[in-house]
């Protein structure tokens, strides 16, 4: 049977006529207006701390780097900061075990219980819990109850807190990671007689390392720029005591850099506005450099698997 | 032992035997209720690290027998309790199976199943944790002898004063929550639609990482962008008296962090809807708008509201911008304007926290704290758990 003759405009030459096109052009101005909104926002940030803070950073980029906070802005550093800030990533680290090993669990080892499925759900609600909340619960359990082994507010139990604050990112980064190691590598382990613990070691978790660092490098970065929760366990605008050794200083004030922004941000902004932006400039150099170290192991490892 | 006597009786109670493979709920709530009650009745110091020992106690009791794929498939069983003086002759080793039953290879894997699982719970540790500790305070806060619900309302929000008057941190939060979303509302999902639909893999490579800087600058910076440059840069050209510190900027502050979250989100939901739906829609003869729009957009809707909730409870739940640029430090006259200064639930909570020395003596204004972080914990909950339901739905239909 003979098909009948095509109609004259088909779809294409329907789509052609572009000048017709006035909703569609009107449309794609509208969704270049808020991408250049997007953009705009990104470039005004950046603008306004840079050039609110250069004269500061052009001026004695040293003595800012190496000073204490003081009350004379001539002097104002954020020293205490970078230091507490190092050593809160430091104990921010030392908690993503946890995060790994219960990803693992969900990923690896689970079955689909009543149990699996209430560890799924507490995860995802804990993620999205706000910051501040994390700071009360900081508060009751590191400050309060368990003070004897802290210190009080100490920046042991900020960083432990920022530490449950990251698990459920990197719960998430991690089992994402794990889930896209092919199945194929663990019946090979298997096949060779290989418990499920030892393939978990020793192929599943070497296969899923890059994407398990990129999550844990993120979530540096992320409990880096948290003030909120620090505020409420007790951070230091600055502090004044000298420390005799590491461990007095893990139990004793502290401060982090985003703690030393809010506090220059609330200082009169005639004298101060320059020291706000200038910590904020340190803080932001901080996190991008983390945050590059993460896109080079990502793009490192899509090299490698040539993909 | 604690735990030894409760896994005990959580076993016998059901009469199921100890290797029962996973806890049910039931068993997980009465476990708690057993909890309570010293919880209530000693220090929380000591409860905590009982509790701490006994969970994990417990679940190391029950952890389930290892076993692999192939042991479902051959219907060989993995003994648990394989005794560690049993010879193994090597005759015995037919298959793989076999050489797993090795003692000490045997031993690490109940071991570190054990310790996995134990980490796992760890997640429900932190959330019960997080409930019992705020919802007890906050209980203290309305027990307390200076509490009645008069205190609740009042001029405005001067916990020092003993006047916690709500409506003032509400009205103060919807007003940043709907400034917030007018701005990243719009904005986010036009950068969705455009990433998702119109930019070609080159200039998305390059696009994203920009859009997602934003969700990477800490928002304490965000909080001195709104004051040194949205207000004066910005407002005050427009509005002309307006001061430096108001719940306007504030809540600009905060649209510009939520962007980036309403971006991504609506993104991952429009990229999900199948390819071929586009291209039937192409097939058809309609225009690139009309596929957007009439097409994509309807698939992804549920999605793209999950990303709305979710931006909604980041927006509700952002504290340094809202504690910066709003104004309300220390306290806030009830204020219906927004180009006032202002004071929201998680600024006040921030303001009551950096101020903990001088207000630990002064009555219940401390524990406030804890009372507004279980109001705020709550609303947050709720639209976690109606995105969450949203999403679900989502992953249904494809």
């Amino acid at each position: 049977m003979a098909l009948p003759p095509i109609p004259a405009p088909v779809s294409a030459d329907l789509r052609r006529r572009r000048g017709a096109d006035l909703k569609g052009q009107l449309f794609q101005a509208l969704l270049w207006l808020s991408l250049g909104i997007a953009v705009a926002m990104v470039g005004a940030v950046l603008w306004s701390v840079s050039a609110d803070g250069w004269s500061l950073i052009s001026e004695r980029l040293w003595s800012f780097l190496r000073n204490p906070s003081s009350a004379t802005p001539d002097n104002a550093g954020v020293v205490q900061g970078i230091r507490g800030s190092f050593i809160l990533a430091g104990i921010v680290a030392a908690t993503f075990p946890l995060g790994i090993g219960a990803a693992v669990y969900l990923e690896e080892l689970a079955d689909d219980g009543r149990l699996t499925r209430l560890i799924r759900v507490t995860v995802r609600n804990l993620a999205g819990v706000p910051s501040i909340v994390y700071g009360l619960l900081g508060l009751a359990v590191f400050v309060k109850s368990l003070g004897g082994l802290t210190g009080g507010s100490s920046i042991i139990s900020a960083g432990l807190t920022l530490g449950v604050l990251v698990f459920p990112v990197v719960v998430i980064t991690a089992s994402e990671a794990i889930r896209a190691v092919p199945q194929s590598i663990r019946d090979a382990s298997y096949g060779l007689g290989a418990t499920q613990w030892e393939t978990i070691c020793h192929q599943v978790i070497p296969a899923a390392l890059p994407g398990i660092l990129t999550g844990i490098v993120l979530s540096i970065s992320r409990a880096l720029g948290e003030a909120a929760p620090l505020l409420v366990i007790g951070a230091a605008p600055f502090y004044s005591t000298g420390f005799n050794d590491f461990f007095e200083q893990l139990q004793g004030a502290f401060t982090a850099l985003p703690m030393n922004v809010a506090s220059f941000a609330r200082l009169p902004a005639d004298t101060w506005a320059g020291h706000a932006a200038a910590a904020s400039l340190v803080l932001l150099v901080v996190i991008f450099a983390i945050n590059l170290v993460a896109m080079v192991i990502r793009s490192r490892i899509t090299k490698k698997l040539g993909r | 032992m604690h735990g030894g006597v409760l896994g005990h009786n959580i076993a016998t109670l059901d009469g199921s035997p100890a290797s029962s493979p996973t806890i049910t709920i039931r068993q997980l709530l009465r476990f708690g209720a057993l909890y309570a009650v010293p919880f209530l009745a000693l220090d929380a110091n000591v409860v905590l690290a009982l509790l701490i020992a006994s969970l994990v106690g417990v679940y190391l009791k029950f952890a389930p027998d290892c076993r692999a794929p192939w042991d479902h498939l051959a219907g060989t069983r993995v003994i648990s309790g394989f005794p560690s003086n049993a010879k193994l002759e090597l005759a015995d080793v037919h298959t793989a199976a076999d050489l797993r039953l090795d003692t000490k290879r045997l031993g690490d894997e109940r071991r570190a199943r054990r310790l996995l699982l134990g980490v796992g719970l760890f997640s429900v540790l932190a959330s019960g944790l997080i409930v019992w500790v705020i919802f007890r305070e906050a209980a203290e806060f309305v027990l307390a002898d200076e509490f009645s619900w008069s205190v609740l309302t009042g001029i405005g929000w001067f916990p020092r004063r003993g006047i916690f008057d709500l409506s003032t941190l509400f009205i103060g939060t919807l007003w940043i929550t709907g400034i917030a979303m007018t701005v990243a509302g719009p904005v986010g999902l036009g950068v969705a639609i455009y990433l998702s639909e119109y930019a070609s893999p080159r200039v998305r490579r390059y696009l994203k990482p920009l859009v997602e800087t934003l969700a990477s600058i800490p928002s304490v910076v965000i909080g001195l962008f709104a004051i040194s440059f949205i207000s004066p840069k910005v407002l005050q050209p427009i509005f002309g008296d307006l001061g430096i510190f108001s719940l306007l900027a504030a809540g600009l502050g905060v649209g510009v962090l939520t962007v980036p979250i309403v971006a991504s989100i609506s993104e991952d939901a429009m990229r999900a809807v199948p390819q071929e739906l586009r291209e039937a829609s192409y097939g058809l003869g309609s225009r690139k708008v009309t596929t957007a729009l009439r097409v994509v957009f309807p698939a992804a809707l549920s999605g793209i509201s999950a990303a709305f909730i979710v931006g909604i409870s980041r927006a509700i739940g952002e504290t340094m911008v809202v504690f910066i640029a709003a104004g309300g430090s220390g306290g806030a006259i009830f204020e219906t304007d927004p180009t006032q200064p202002g004071q929201a639930i998680t600024a006040a909570m921030a303001s009551l926290g950096a101020g903990t020395d001088s207000v630990a003596g002064s009555g219940i204004a401390f524990q406030s704290l804890y009372f507004l972080g279980a109001l705020l914990f709550v609303i947050t909950l709720v639209m976690n758990v109606v995105s969450d339901r949203i999403v679900g739905r989502f992953r249904q239909v494809y």
